[in-house]
């Protein structure tokens, strides 16, 4: 499980985070998983934290991808998880990697799950621009 | 023929009982939705919580909502 600390990408993609987590206030919490399961940003200042989340948001990757195979799909565009303390929410971004948000049990997920969606065209063209350097 | 209508209904009412009970003490509950996953497609596949999938979605899920991402 890498880390990136480039200040660019990192600058860039922590940036587009904080206006989504603006935008949308019944976010909890949110991160960047990148198509190799590396997690690009996070809330978590601590390397064993931020491995922990990437290890179980790789894992959550991997489960969804095989569901989606065994139902004739390549992948799911979109994941909603309910849980007894809030909601787990993906979209898959262009690169294969996810953008993954959490809200508490009360919160307005379609509202969410919408912002989630017009913030994917701005962190591909982060993570491209990354890759083009 | 009365005494075993009465009967059958006696025993299916047991029968019933023994059954909600032996869930009960295995600890299932009704199934609820507890994943949904949106294709490019737009189709939709729902995980109820009593099935393996479901379970294993929402364990790892609750995870990360407990320690936030």
């Amino acid at each position: 499980m890498a880390e990136r600390t480039g200040a660019g990408t990192d600058g860039d993609l922590d940036r587009v985070l904080a206006d989504l987590r603006a935008l949308s206030g019944d976010i909890a919490s949110c991160a960047v998983l990148s198509g190799d399961r590396d997690l690009l940003s996070s809330s978590h200042a601590s390397a064993v934290d931020r491995q922990r989340i990437g290890a179980l948001l790789a894992a959550l990757m991997d489960l969804s991808d095989r569901l989606a195979r065994e139902g004739g799909k390549d992948h799911a565009a979109q994941l909603r998880i309910d849980t007894a303390d809030g909601h787990l929410l993906l979209v898959r971004l262009d690169g294969g990697g996810v953008l993954a948000a959490t809200t508490g049990p009360e919160a307005r997920v379609g509202l969410v799950l919408y912002d989630m969606r017009n913030s994917r065209a701005e962190i591909d063209k982060v993570l491209a621009e990354e890759s083009e350097r | 023929m009365k005494k075993l209508l009465r009967r059958l209904v006696l025993l299916g009412v047991i029968a019933g009982g023994a059954y909600a009970a032996l869930r009960y003490l295995r600890g299932e509950s009704a199934a609820t939705e507890t994943a949904q996953m949106v294709f490019d497609d737009g189709s939709t596949r729902f995980l109820a919580s009593n099935t393996a999938e479901g379970k294993e979605l929402a364990e790892i899920a609750q995870k990360i909502v407990e320690i936030g991402l």
